[in-house]
């Protein structure tokens, strides 16, 4: 018989049924075809003889190694294992990670801490220069943060005691 | 554990002393299933050298891990499984360093091996054990790795469909397409090796 004739589906099909993977009402139909049909009882009957022959192959493979060769190199890996073990641990990437970022990150904060200070403290200077002149101009101004509005009095020279005041008092 | 002890305890026993770090009892493991880890391994590796490696290496991730037996299966089952997965991880380092397009096809394509002839012989009928072992040697020499793993893991390790298809990382439609390729080539091997006589 060619296989060439059966299709690759029912061929694996019928191996299927020799192993058992078939679910019940498949494997009642496969068992029916394979009763009237020569050419799958003998492709099944080939599969049985191959599963047959190699069934017993490995209880034939014996160690080629006496057992207290074999074992003496497994105790020697193992005692080199764990008397390596806490000395060769390598550390895992979180931590190594964790011991660079931690300073990097302190280092960060500081730099951040710095720079909005410095920051601060320049716009405070622009603010008081302007607070000085507009003082020294007599100016009132009023700021409306929710509208968004700014009025702003102008007169020249001035008239009220602001301009003596220190500019620090009036934007605190 | 005494050494009178140990080849009476059973599997069980064993493994519990072994866990609290009876290396005694570890080696009596090792001694009543040495053969059935290193046959496993030379099934699937087909040399001597790497069976002996990965079947010692086995024994050593089992004493590692040894905590995380938690008996569900037999010992012997638990440590077929180790060195499987040992081979399994070797033979695809062996595929990726070697050049596999012939391979590759082959196993695509199933060969050869679907359109031949049934083959009608019953090679158990007339061969000696010994010779039969060697005869199927030599066929599970020419199969190819993965024509190969599915047979071992089918017919020595019994493992269902699915389950092979997850330690070959593929579908289980494949796993059973290699597995028929593997037999009929078998089968035609052991034929053909009949013939030779």
């Amino acid at each position: 018989m060619e296989m060439g004739d059966m299709k690759l589906e029912v061929q694996l099909k019928l191996q299927a049924y020799l192993d058992g993977e078939l679910p019940d009402g498949e494997a009642q139909e496969l068992a029916e075809y394979v009763a009237r049909d020569a050419d799958a009882r003998a492709l099944l009957t080939e599969l049985k003889h191959t599963r047959a022959a190699v069934a017993d192959y490995e209880a034939d493979i014996k160690l080629p190694e006496s057992r207290e060769f074999y074992w003496s190199k497994i105790r020697r890996e193992i005692q080199r294992l764990e008397s390596v073990e806490p000395a060769a641990k390598p550390a895992s990437l979180f931590l190594t990670l964790r011991r660079l970022l931690v300073p990097a990150g302190a280092l960060a904060v500081l730099a951040i801490g710095v720079l909005i200070t410095t920051q601060q403290i320049s716009s405070q200077k622009v603010l008081n220069a302007l607070e000085t002149e507009t003082a020294q101009a007599d100016v009132f101004t009023y700021r409306d943060y929710d509208s968004g509005t700014t009025l702003v009095w102008l007169s020249y020279p001035a008239e009220n005691s602001l301009a003596d005041f220190s500019p620090t008092d009036t934007y605190q | 554990m005494s050494e009178a002890s140990l080849s009476s305890a059973d599997d069980k026993s064993l493994v519990s002393a072994a866990k609290a770090g009876d290396m005694f009892a570890f080696e009596e493991l090792v001694a009543r299933h040495r053969d059935k880890i290193y046959a496993r391994a030379y099934s699937m590796m087909r040399n001597e050298d790497e069976a002996l490696d990965l079947s010692q290496e086995a024994w050593v991730k089992a004493w590692q891990r040894l905590k995380q037996f938690q008996g569900e299966s037999s010992f012997g089952t638990w440590m077929t499984r180790i060195v499987i997965n040992l081979c399994l991880d070797q033979l695809r380092r062996h595929k990726r360093q070697r050049a596999e397009s012939i391979e590759a096809l082959d196993e695509e394509s199933g060969g050869v091996e679907r359109q031949m002839p049934v083959v009608t012989v019953n090679p158990t009928e007339r061969l000696e054990r010994a010779e039969l072992r060697q005869r199927i040697d030599q066929a599970l020499n020419q199969l190819s790795y993965a024509h190969r793993t599915a047979l071992v893991l089918h017919e020595f390790e019994h493992m269902e469909y699915k389950e092979i298809a997850k330690a070959m990382e593929c579908s289980i439609g494949t796993v059973m397409s290699r597995l028929f390729y593997a037999r009929r080539k078998m089968a035609v091997l052991l034929a053909d090796l009949r013939k030779s006589e």
